[in-house]
């Protein structure tokens, strides 16, 4: 691949600037201010709007303030609290790490599997994937998880499908053992976006590599095996950081479907309705603010090995000549 | 995208920079414009917020008490917002963290320690004392559920009790006994197994049961343990149960549910409305409720629905007046005065009284109360009848506001409780867990 460049015709404008190099420096800043001018209100939003609070919610973080009172320095205190005499922190953390294990490794599973399907799809192709994508569009809304909440509580659709075939679970909202997947399967049906990516990355590999496995004998499975996964890794890697991250954020559908309680027992209480309930109802501010910092730390954490191991495993094109 | 590069004339630089500058000033402009102060004064004279929550009957009541204000004082305008009781809590507590209470907010009485002790609710001694406010027609003892530190933060909208709904019909074919100001939990124990006993089906072809269960419920709890002597809190940072009184009342609860006496736990966790209710959804014959709500029973299940007392231990009733709600005005009013005569109206005023009548349950006005008795009929008759009765009965004295840690203990409550239900935890666990949390948050 690496000789693609070679071959990209010379570009016109290196040969025309015939200025020097001074003249045309001191232009392209000349040109540049209108720029910074427009982006002013931005960049004053980002720094009003993320750099001030991001600072003030560290400085919180280390304070008890119940948004009544003024902030009172407590040190490291919320974050000892929170590691050594809060068991319902580490509830938390295992609720949204069973989550992360089952919801994200489905989802991407789904989402690579139809678009397998939807790839070899010649005629209506547009057609299902928009049908499949409109879930990721819609899926975020209070109103679809009212509608899941509805779908899955006790006398409602699902439970009135599983009594009729002898099986009688009761309300999965109602019930600890399940709520928690109902939330992993709202979050699985939204597979639209990873879908749209993964389609993307099975067109760009080249039909010549298939062709010529196809010659050598290679049946379908070992085409995918072969073929497929190490061109689509760098698509695949994508997906798996944007999905964790994202699933580390789960709030929406946990808030609606257990009516901002996290229950039932706290089986869907994940990270971020815990932090809520710290902030918002127990009125521990600063308690929530090292919680916000502390799951920062973790996504960047998990971020970072997952960047540090992809080097085994995800394959780019342009590596091919190295 | 190509960069455009000749071909093209540079933008001039002024209409560049005035550009901008338009662009720039309108942004800081209507930004800072949507950080105003919701109150202030207008063109056409004052403006005031008023919040509350509560449903739809409620709200059309107090706009229409609200326009008659306007029109009693020309110039005020009276903006108004409500909501349901949980985002409305939310809603309150970042609005008054931020110094942007309400002129006029409906508050609930856990949190009036919080809000005056914070500096977000203003005094009402001065407006009672010149009185712009009038209290005389209030009884002394129940205002102090709006005292924090001795001074009069909240007055009282409405006065509440606890009650059991409970179906007559079903009652009289288990051969139970009306329930009587003085029947004990054992009589109510007694009457679930003989329900459970008939044998009746739900709907949905589960086994019908006596009532739901209120383990979980803190309300509940309390009127349980004041039957027996107790109270919830000693002080503002001290509880006033032990871990044996809450395991006594979780066992029991517990015991009642493994019998089939009382509702399963997927019911009790899935009830979240009277709709919802096991009651409601016709899978028992009985809930613990408030005096407010009731009306609503009788018109969803029928009139075979009644009000009947909580039951007691040995005789002693747990069961007491609690305001359903107070109001207060916000510390940052820029009208204190405007605000106090909408107060007043509010509370006061015979017009109003008999438009909001029991949407608040009883008028705390008792003038007004008497005056609006008259009127009612039906279930809300029945409700007045019942809190005369209890009040001739004996009811526990009223206690101050709850600390400040209560929304979170009762939240844990429901939680701890669930525990049990599930049998992730016995209920002496469980309430281990339960006091050591609640003890964590009242010493913070």
């Amino acid at each position: 691949m690496s000789t693609v460049s070679t071959r990209a015709p010379a570009r016109p404008t290196l040969t025309t600037d015939r200025k020097p190099p001074a003249r045309r420096r001191r232009q392209v800043r000349e040109r540049q201010w209108p720029a910074y001018v427009f982006l002013t209100p931005w960049m004053i939003g980002a720094l009003v709007l993320t750099l001030v609070p991001m600072a003030v919610s560290l400085y919180l973080s280390f304070t008890d303030y119940n948004l009544f009172d003024p902030p009172h320095w407590v040190g490291l205190r919320n974050y000892t609290e929170m590691l050594t005499d809060d068991p319902r922190y580490w509830r938390s953390v295992g609720t949204t790490m069973l989550y992360v294990v089952v919801a994200v490794p489905l989802k991407l599973g789904l989402a690579l599997a139809v678009a397998t399907l939807l790839k070899n799809l010649n005629r209506g192709r547009a057609f299902y994937r928009s049908a499949f994508y409109a879930p990721s569009l819609l899926g975020a809304s209070m109103s679809i998880a009212l509608v899941w909440r509805a779908l899955f509580n006790d006398g409602g659709t699902i439970s009135d499908i599983l009594n009729s075939v002898g099986v009688h679970a009761g309300g999965w909202v109602g019930n600890p053992d399940l709520a928690v997947y109902v939330v992993v399967l709202l979050t699985v049906w939204q597979f639209g976006a990873p879908m749209v990516i993964f389609l993307a990355g099975l067109q760009q590999i080249s039909p010549d590599l298939y062709e010529a496995a196809a010659l050598d004998g290679a049946g379908r499975r070992r085409q995918f095996v072969s073929i497929t996964v190490p061109m689509l890794s760098p698509v695949v890697f994508f997906n798996l950081v944007l999905e964790i991250i994202n699933s580390f954020q789960v709030f929406t559908p946990a808030f609606v479907i257990s009516g901002g309680k996290g229950g039932p027992a706290d089986s869907t209480m994940f990270y971020t309705l815990y932090l809520y309930e710290r902030g918002f109802t127990a009125s521990h501010m600063g308690y929530a603010a090292a919680m916000a910092w502390m799951v920062l730390i973790a996504i960047a954490a998990i971020t970072l090995i997952l960047f540090r191991t992809s080097r085994s495993w995800v394959f780019y094109a342009d590596e091919e000549g190295r | 995208m190509p960069e455009p590069r000749s071909g093209r004339r540079p933008l001039p630089r002024r209409a560049v920079l005035a550009a901008a500058a338009v662009g720039l000033s309108t942004a800081l402009t209507s930004t800072l414009s949507a950080c105003s102060p919701a109150s202030g004064s207008t063109s056409s004279g004052v403006t005031l917020t008023f919040s509350w929550w509560g449903n739809d009957d409620r709200a059309a009541r107090t706009e229409q008490a609200v326009r008659l204000f306007e029109k009693e004082h020309p110039g005020v305008t009276v903006r108004t917002s409500s909501g349901d009781f949980g985002a409305y809590l939310q809603k309150l507590a970042t609005q008054a963290a931020g110094g942007g209470m309400p002129d006029v907010a409906q508050l609930d009485y856990r949190q009036v320690s919080q809000y005056a002790g914070g500096g977000a609710l203003m005094s009402l001694d001065d407006a009672i004392e010149d009185r712009t406010i009038r209290t005389s027609e209030m009884s002394r003892d129940f205002l102090r559920t709006g005292t924090y530190k001795g001074g009069q933060f909240a007055l009282p909208m409405g006065r509440g009790i606890t009650g059991y709904a409970y179906d007559a019909a079903v009652y009289k074919k288990a051969d139970v006994p009306t329930p009587k100001p003085s029947w004990t939990w054992r009589d109510w124990e007694e009457a679930n197994k003989r329900i459970a006993a008939l044998g009746l089906k739900s709907p949905d072809g589960r086994p019908y049961t006596g009532a739901n269960d209120g383990g979980g419920n803190e309300d509940v709890f309390e009127t349980w343990l004041r039957g027996r002597g107790g109270k919830l809190y000693a002080s503002q940072t001290e509880l006033g149960f032990t871990e044996d009184d809450l395991t006594a009342f979780w066992t029991f609860c517990d015991r009642l549910r493994r019998e089939g006496a009382i509702a399963q736990a997927r019911d009790t966790v899935q009830a979240n409305s009277t709709e919802t209710s096991p009651i409601g959804r016709g899978l028992a014959a009985a809930d613990f409720t408030w005096d407010a709500p009731f009306p609503s029973y009788p018109v969803l299940l029928g009139d075979s629905v009644h009000f009947a007392p909580v039951p007691t231990t040995d005789g002693h009733q747990g069961a007491y007046f609690k305001p359903s709600m107070l109001i207060g005005i916000g510390a940052h009013s820029a009208h204190p005065k405007e605000a106090a005569q909408l107060v007043d109206f509010l509370l006061n005023d015979q017009r109003v009284g008999d438009i909001l009548a029991f949407s608040r349950s009883t008028p705390p006005n008792r003038k007004i109360a008497a005056r609006v008795a008259k009127t009612l009929k039906g279930p809300e008759r029945e409700i007045y009848e019942y809190a005369q009765t209890m009040e001739k009965y004996g009811l526990d004295a009223t206690p101050t506001a709850p600390p400040r840690g209560d929304v979170a203990v009762q939240t844990a409550f429901i939680r701890e409780y669930q525990r049990v239900m599930y049998g992730l935890a016995t209920p002496r666990q469980a309430a281990r867990e339960l006091i050591d949390e609640a003890n964590r948050e009242l010493r913070s």
